[in-house]
């Protein structure tokens, strides 16, 4: 799932490289928090575990196997951004030691495996983690991680044009799913084992947001993923909206000033709700 | 196992080992970057690349052939791909898939094969990558085969237990006892997280690598960096203008 150099196309790559390296510096300075150094031998022999742990199969049934993915898994025993780290000093080893994985493509695939796949994995945890949605919460977990990787990746490879037919995206998807849950169950079975062997090493969320913000936030993780697999299908939304407007024949000035504008009325919008809606809560 | 081949290849001796890594990752980025933005005559443009690249690993004393065979380890992934693109009708497409992968991953692997990782990893740090997680990186390494072994010792034990043919009947047990396996080994790997990280606080440690000796970018670097950066783009633009 690691895509390699060649793939994505030029502005597809760059972008997630610059979006990458700053996110990456962050979840650096704030593993490193209060731990000083004794969190870089603790990361690196976590990096090698999740590798060590693609050794151990699990029958899914009719003779095939799959194997830990492990995001979520260090999410909820490390935290999200020690998770993360450990995430994309993995995929950086595996590019340049395994050959797995390209070098310009490593911002693409640290954002879809080490940030958001973290990110999305966590999120169900630190929701529902203290409730009695405990384990449906650690299951999810696991599931969401794999599902937004792989959706953002095959988004990625969409969009810079790599050409797959409906019914070969319908199966990757089917794919996705699967490999969602196995992960899903996995994540969720070594948790409770490891509970019972060594219950410190899992972190317990507090307890403090309603279930109305963590069914928004999860939905909004979704929608965001499905939406951008959409988008990528169809990438010509935007164009046939200047089509249809008079910004056709024009030049660039007024297609981007016509871009500025339509902006800054979704933000006007946005402002508006969030004062209208801001207003109901205080009262 | 394979990263053995890697190890030996980076303690050689060569003009391109001897080089500063600063100066062979600046070559490998313009190369990345020259070849993945190139989008015509891409069969003269990869065969000028590849050839360029074949006469780098000649030049470090590598062995042509394994270094070859070693960079195809991308191609599996690649050809479905290819496949996949063949199949919707866009042939082309699929070849400069293939095209662009593979000499991606030989240019990456020159540069590995040709540097040992404490040197690879202190280039990385001049040139600005966060410094903890290039720690991380290091220590990532260092104990992948040590975990690795652990787990292979693991899977071997369960084997000799009947923990394989009967119990594919049995899936549900057989799932609980991964699972309980790679828990065992997730408390082992973090309990010897903390040995390791005692072990080295006992012997002083303060944060980071001592390396043996320093990374001195030369003027003979520069004009690497230099020549390769030129030739890279100097074959591009010529099989663009040989193609026209």
């Amino acid at each position: 799932m690691h895509i390699p150099d060649g793939f994505l196309a030029t502005p597809v790559w760059a972008a997630l490289d610059a979006l990458a390296a700053p996110a990456v510096g962050y979840a650096a300075r704030r593993a490193q928090r209060g731990f000083e150094h004794a969190r870089t031998p603790l990361l690196g022999v976590m990096g090698a575990f999740v590798f060590a742990a693609q050794m151990i199969n699990f029958p899914i049934g009719a003779g095939t196997t799959g194997h830990l993915v492990g995001g979520a898994l260090l999410a909820v025993t490390l935290g999200p951004a020690s998770a993360a780290i450990v995430m994309t000093a993995i995929l950086a080893v595996q590019a340049l030691v395994f050959q797995d994985g390209g070098v310009l493509a490593l911002g693409a695939n640290v954002v879809n495996m080490a940030l958001v796949g973290v990110l999305a994995g966590y999120l169900p945890y630190l929701l529902w983690g203290a409730t009695r949605w405990r384990r449906f919460s650690i299951f999810a977990a696991g599931a969401l991680s794999v599902l937004v990787s792989a959706v953002l990746a095959l988004s990625e490879l969409l969009i810079s044009g790599v050409p797959m037919s409906r019914a070969m995206i319908e199966i990757s998807l089917a794919l996705f799913a699967i490999s969602a849950v196995l992960e899903g169950a996995i994540t969720l079975a070594v948790l409770e084992s490891l509970e019972r062997i060594q219950p410190r090493l899992v972190r317990q969320p507090f307890p403090r947001r309603s279930p109305a913000f963590g069914v928004i936030a999860v939905a909004a993780v979704l929608l965001a993923s499905v939406g951008v697999l959409f988008a990528s299908q169809a990438p010509d939304t935007i164009q046939q909206l200047t089509h249809q407007t008079a910004a056709e024949s024009s030049g660039w000035f007024t297609k981007s000033a016509a871009g500025l504008g339509g902006l800054a009325l979704i933000y006007g919008a946005c402002l508006l709700l969030s004062r209208v809606a801001g207003r109901n809560r205080s009262v | 196992m394979h990263h053995r081949i890697l190890e030996r290849w980076s303690r050689g001796t060569s003009p391109i080992h001897g080089l500063d890594p600063r100066a062979k990752i600046a070559a490998l980025l313009v190369f990345l970057i020259v070849l993945a933005t190139a989008h015509r005559s891409l069969a003269l443009l990869s065969a000028g690349l590849f050839l360029l690249l074949a006469g780098g690993v000649f030049r470090a004393r590598l062995p042509l052939w394994a270094v070859i065979e070693r960079a195809a380890l991308v191609l599996p992934f690649s050809l479905v791909f290819a496949i996949i693109s063949w199949a919707a009708g866009d042939p082309a497409r699929g070849l400069s898939l293939l095209a662009k992968s593979y000499l991606s991953a030989l240019a990456v692997l020159l540069v590995v094969a040709t540097t040992p990782l404490p040197s690879l990893l202190s280039g990385l740090e001049q040139a600005g990558v966060p410094r903890f997680l290039l720690l991380v990186g290091q220590f990532l390494y260092r104990y992948l085969f040590v975990i690795v072994e652990e787990a292979q010792c693991m899977r071997a034990a369960a084997a000799a237990r009947a923990g394989s043919a009967r119990a594919w009947l049995a899936g549900t047990a057989r799932f609980g006892a991964a699972a309980g396996a790679l828990a065992v080994l997730f408390a082992r790997s973090y309990g010897r997280a903390e040995h390791i990280h005692r072990a080295m606080l006992a012997r002083g440690f303060q944060g980071n690598f001592q390396k043996l000796e320093r990374n001195s970018f030369r003027m003979s670097d520069a004009g690497f960096a230099l020549t390769a950066s030129l030739a890279v783009v100097a074959l591009r633009l010529a099989a663009e203008r040989l193609a026209w």
